[in-house]
C-alpha cells in the first residue's frame, strides 16, 4: 500500500471513530432525555440540543412517544452503523481485502443504511401528515432530512457489497490455484 | 470433481518426498499439499511443466479423468 493510501486509511479510521463517539453521545443523550421526560414531563420543552416538543406533548402524549421513538431508533441505528464501519476498518486487511468478513460487514452496512433511510422516510411522511392535525413538527425535521440520501447510499453500498462477494469468490479461486 | 490428481502415486514411484519436490519445483509445501489432496481448483501450466520435469513424467501421469457415473462417486 502506498504512503498516501495508508494516510487516507488512518484518517478515515480517525474520522469514523469521531463520528461514532458523536453518534453514541447523541443516542445516549436522547435516551436519557426520553427516560427523564417519562418521570418529569416539564423537560419536553428543553430536550437534547434545545429540542422543544412541548407543543406535541401537550396535544397528544402518544404522538410524542411515537415520534420520539422514531428519533431514538434512528439515532441508535446511526450509532450502530458506525460501529459496524469501525469493526470493518479495524479488521480490514488492505493487502488481502476480499475476505468473507469484509463482505459480510459491507452487506450489513448496506442493510443498516437502508433501514435508517426507510425509517427516516416513514417518519418524515408521518410528521408531514401530522402537520394537518395542528402538530408543530418543524423541530423534528433535522432528524430525517436526509432519508433519501440514506436510501441512495444503501443502494450504492449494496452494489459494492455484491462486487465484494464476487471478489471473495475470485480470491478463493486464486488461493486454490497452484 | 472428476479430475483426479495422482501426484502422490508419481512421487512414490520416483521415491521423492513432498519436501524435496517442493524445493525442486519451487512451490510452497502448502500449495503442493493443496494439489496432492485434490483441493486445487486450477493448476498453472508453469507448475505442471516444473512437476513433469522434476518427476520425469507426462501431465497424464499426474492428472486423470474419472467419470463419476462410472466410478460410482457423487459429484462435488
Amino acid at each position: 500500500m502506498s504512503k498516501s493510501n495508508r494516510f487516507v486509511f488512518i484518517a478515515l479510521n480517525v474520522v469514523a471513530w469521531i463520528i461514532f463517539v458523536g453518534l453514541c453521545i447523541e443516542a445516549g443523550a436522547l435516551l436519557v432525555n426520553f427516560v427523564y421526560s417519562l418521570f418529569k414531563p416539564e423537560v419536553v420543552g428543553n430536550l437534547y440540543e434545545k429540542l422543544d416538543l412541548s407543543q406535541i406533548y401537550n396535544i397528544n402524549q402518544w404522538v410524542y412517544f411515537g415520534l420520539y421513538g422514531f428519533i431514538l431508533f434512528i439515532s441508535v441505528l446511526k450509532a450502530y452503523l458506525f460501529y459496524v464501519v469501525i469493526v470493518l476498518l479495524l479488521k480490514f486487511d488492505i493487502e488481502k481485502p476480499f475476505s468473507n468478513f469484509a463482505s459480510a460487514q459491507i452487506t450489513k452496512i448496506s442493510y443498516v443504511t437502508l433501514a435508517i433511510g426507510i425509517i427516516s422516510f416513514v417518519a418524515r411522511q408521518i410528521t408531514m401528515g401530522l402537520t394537518h392535525y395542528g402538530f408543530d413538527t418543524s423541530p423534528l425535521d433535522r432528524f430525517w432530512a436526509d432519508s433519501k440520501a440514506f436510501i441512495l447510499m444503501a443502494a450504492v453500498v449494496y452494489v459494492i457489497a455484491t462486487i465484494f462477494k464476487r471478489g471473495v469468490e475470485l480470491q478463493n479461486e486464486n488461493d486454490l490455484t497452484v | 470433481m472428476p479430475i483426479i490428481v495422482n501426484l502422490d502415486v508419481m512421487m512414490a514411484r520416483r521415491k521423492m518426498s513432498l519436501n524435496e519436490l517442493s524445493e525442486r519445483v519451487d512451490l510452497t509445501l502448502s500449495n503442493l499439499s493443496i494439489l496432492k489432496t485434490g483441493k486445487a481448483r486450477a493448476i498453472r501450466f508453469s507448475t505442471l511443466d516444473a512437476i513433469c520435469k522434476v518427476l520425469d513424467c507426462q501431465p497424464g501421469d499426474i492428472l486423470e479423468y474419472r467419470d463419476n457415473a462410472h466410478s460410482g462417486m457423487t459429484p462435488e
